[in-house]
């Protein structure tokens, strides 16, 4: 019973250790610091050995193991945790601190060197001979090679060219990014691949001493000397570089490794730590150059807000896209229909036009039997006066009674050709044609038109006599129609009563003239007065019921009145009303 | 017969009408009156001489037809031609049952026209014979006694003289007296002669 307990025993005990493990759990493992190793990972372990020795020896049984690597690979390591500590550029450094929450624990410092705030900057050159190119504004539109976009020293180069004004990114300025190590940048400016470069400040310095360059090779832009140790500078100055704790380091190895570093004496190469400096300039730096962590102020940032948003820009694209196609959809419907109601108005218009005239046609075939009737008189009296004249001549009568015969017949072959031309006019399609007309001269065509139909129905006409008469604004043979078809009402009206009697009068307002038809009929009931003018309205057995509401309209399009009332003494009474001219 | 030219009168109340045809009449040696309307030529015309009458048929006011009328209830001796510039079929039969020489439609032959007239006119001088002669016998008859108008009715149905005294119960020779008498004032000159004008 004891025996199977005594495994699980030692396995709870494992598990409880390693549960409060975080507290002291380092006790025999690596502590892995990132290193940034700008001229190769072998090389790297030169700059830090000190440092490591010192912390090794110090934390002991801690091992404090260098992992070197460029900017990508130090990135991967610190995203996924693998680090406990990073060694790195300040530019670098002010990127983990705003992405994984880096933060310093202590700065380089060279004992002898420059001040830890201000160590280090880069270096722009070009080939000693090149005397086109004597400052960093001379690099417009020259090619400028470097290790990478995101090196620390060609971002340095960069403020200085942008703070002159210079994109390096955009034409006539060309970029050539070589990729690490720096020294091949060295090299392409010596072969002339590049008109300038930018490294790491010092490098030339150090690749001097190694003998990888001659003196005086080279051509530093817009140096400065760095006091001790003495390389020439193109830049501002930067902080040196940090010692940094990753967020899931302990505290309270940060602690022991900060004082470590901090009471570190300074190595045969002068290095040791101090703590940590104020990098605002780096800040600076990305700021004026709109990266990392300023990256949304950036030049390129319009295209990352149009990114980001895409989906809700999209959205609006297309909806922006639809109301325009809506508007034009919308305007190409009004115009269509704008179209289709001229369209209309106008065959509606024309469509009145053949009623009116149907209309006319209408009334002068009720005319016709008067119409020949009417020519038939001066036919017949052109035959009388001519016969007359050959009887005359054969018994040798008097000239001037010959004479007045021929006059006669002259006088009565006009008489007809009149009849026949009103008839024509009036059968002629016209639209109204308004002009100022004399009441006086329409009211007698009138007449004469229909007095044979009156004399047919024996029905007495009778002409009121009137006051002179105004202009009125007309269409004379609309105004004849409208005329003829209140006569022609007033004469069926008075059939098979016992007195006949039709009366046209006219009289005179303060800017209007009334045509008024009378006659002696029965009036008119209730019923009919209200829908007189209504078309298709008939009291006739045999009547299409245009007449009135084809006059009503033609009177209205005269900009007068037509109305219908019983009169006082019997019968019904039309009347006419119209502007004067 | 007093006048000697004949006489058309015109009723129509179209002026070119009246005035043409009173052209075209008086050419062949007519006379002629005009009048606007039928009330008018009623006032004016005293029915004194033989005449055509030419009227229109329709006009406003009294028309034609009653006119027609109007003539023959007074016994107007007048031809009546009519004219008309309408097709009335119905009404030319009206007219000519009621005694109208002719209905013409304008336009008219004037010759026929002419021919109607002569017609009209040559009836209104028989009609008008006819009643001259009428009254004439009339008035004759009137001088006759009572008793002679009696013998008259006898001799004219054809009883001799005995017969005629023993009817009327008077004598033979009294007989021959009325006899002689109403031959004289009948202006008889035979009994056949008589007989026709009865």
């Amino acid at each position: 019973m004891a025996r199977p307990m005594f495994p699980l025993l030692l396995v709870l005990a494992a598990m409880l250790l390693l549960a409060v493990a975080p507290a002291g759990a380092f006790a025999s493992e690596d502590i892995r610091v990132g290193v940034l190793a700008y001229r190769g990972a072998e090389r790297v372990g030169d700059s830090w050995t000190s440092s490591f020795e010192h912390l090794n020896k110090t934390l002991a049984p801690l091992h404090f193991q260098m992992v070197p690597g460029d900017l990508s690979f130090l990135d991967e390591e610190v995203a996924a945790g693998r680090l406990d500590f990073i060694i790195t550029n300040p530019g670098h450094y002010i990127e983990l601190e705003t992405r994984f929450g880096a933060s310093r624990i202590a700065t380089v410092e060279t004992i002898g060197g420059p001040p830890p705030a201000a160590a280090m900057g880069a270096t722009l050159f070009v080939r000693a001979e090149r005397s086109d190119i004597r400052d960093i504004k001379n690099l417009r539109g020259k090619t400028l090679a470097a290790a990478s976009q995101d090196s620390f020293s060609f971002r340095q180069a960069w403020r200085e060219m942008a703070e002159l004004g210079i994109d390096p990114f955009s034409a006539p300025t060309h970029l050539s990014f070589l990729g690490f190590p720096a020294d091949t940048v060295v090299e392409a400016v010596r072969k002339g691949e590049a008109d300038a470069g930018v490294v790491r400040g010092c490098l030339i310095e150090a690749m001097a001493a190694e003998g990888n360059v001659q003196a005086g090779e080279f051509r530093v832009l817009g140096a400065q000397t760095l006091p001790s140790p003495g390389c020439q500078i193109s830049t501002r100055l930067y902080p040196d570089w940090p010692f940094a704790k990753l967020t899931h380091t302990p505290e309270a190895l940060a602690k022991r490794v900060a004082q470590a570093l901090l009471s570190m004496s300074a190595g045969a190469d002068g290095q040791s730590w101090t703590v940590p400096v104020d990098y605002q300039s780096v800040h600076d730096l990305y700021r004026v150059l709109k990266l990392g962590p300023y990256q949304s102020l950036g030049h390129h940032s319009l295209w990352t807000l149009f990114w980001e948003y895409r989906h809700w820009l999209t959205a609006l694209g297309l909806a922006f896209l639809w109301w325009v196609l809506h508007v034009l959809r919308v305007q190409v419907l009004v115009r269509r229909r704008t179209e289709e109601l001229r369209a209309a108005n106008e065959a509606a218009r024309l469509h009145r036009e053949e009623l009116e005239h149907a209309g006319r046609l209408s009334l002068v075939g009720e005319m016709a039997s008067g119409l020949a009737h009417e020519i038939n008189q001066p036919l017949a009296a052109i035959a009388n006066y001519a016969t007359g004249c050959l009887h005359r001549l054969e018994a040798q009568g008097e000239a001037d009674q010959i004479a007045h015969g021929l006059r006669q017949i002259a006088a009565q072959a006009q008489r007809g050709g009149d009849i026949v031309r009103r008839m024509r006019d009036f059968v002629r399609k016209r639209p109204a044609a308004l002009r100022p007309v004399q009441m006086e001269q329409i009211i007698e065509d009138s007449l004469v038109l229909f007095a044979p139909i009156a004399r047919r129905k024996q029905v007495t006409l009778r002409l009121v006599p009137y006051p002179p008469l105004p202009l009125v604004q007309a269409d004379p043979v609309q105004l004849e129609e409208v005329l003829l078809n209140l006569l022609q009402n007033a004469v069926d009206a008075v059939e098979g009563q016992p007195r006949r009697e039709v009366a046209l009068s006219a009289s005179l307002g303060p800017d209007s003239v009334t045509l008024s038809v009378s006659d002696s009929g029965p009036g008119l009931d209730a019923d009919s007065i209200q829908r007189l003018f209504e078309p298709f309205f008939t009291t006739k057995v045999e009547g299409l019921g245009l007449g009135l509401s084809l006059c009503h309209s033609i009177v209205e399009t005269h900009g007068g009145r037509l109305w219908a009332e019983n009169a006082p003494n019997g019968g019904a009474a039309f009347h006419v009303l119209l502007p004067i001219a | 017969m007093p006048d000697s030219a004949p006489l058309v009168l015109v009723v129509d109340d179209d002026p070119a009408m009246r005035d043409s045809i009173a052209f075209l009449v008086t050419s062949v040696g007519y006379d002629c009156r005009s009048f606007t309307s039928a009330e008018e030529f009623l006032r004016n015309w005293q029915d004194d001489r033989p005449a055509c009458l030419l009227v229109d048929i329709r006009m406003s006011g009294m028309s034609g037809l009653d006119l027609q009328n109007r003539l023959a209830e007074a016994k107007s001796s007048l031809g009546v031609v009519f004219v008309t510039g309408h097709g009335d079929v119905p009404m030319a039969v009206r007219a000519m049952r009621g005694g109208a020489i002719d209905f013409l439609q304008k336009p008219f032959n004037d010759q026929l026209l002419l021919d109607r007239i002569r017609e009209a006119i040559d009836v209104s001088i028989a009609t008008r014979k006819v009643a001259a002669e009428r009254s004439s016998i009339e008035a004759r008859l009137a001088r006759l006694t009572g008793r002679e108008r009696e013998v008259l009715d006898l001799v004219v149905a054809g009883k001799a003289n005995k017969q005629i005294a023993a009817e009327l119960d008077i004598s033979i020779k009294t007989v021959e007296v009325h006899r002689h008498n109403v031959m004289e004032k009948m202006e008889a000159a035979s009994v056949a002669e008589l007989a026709r004008l009865i």
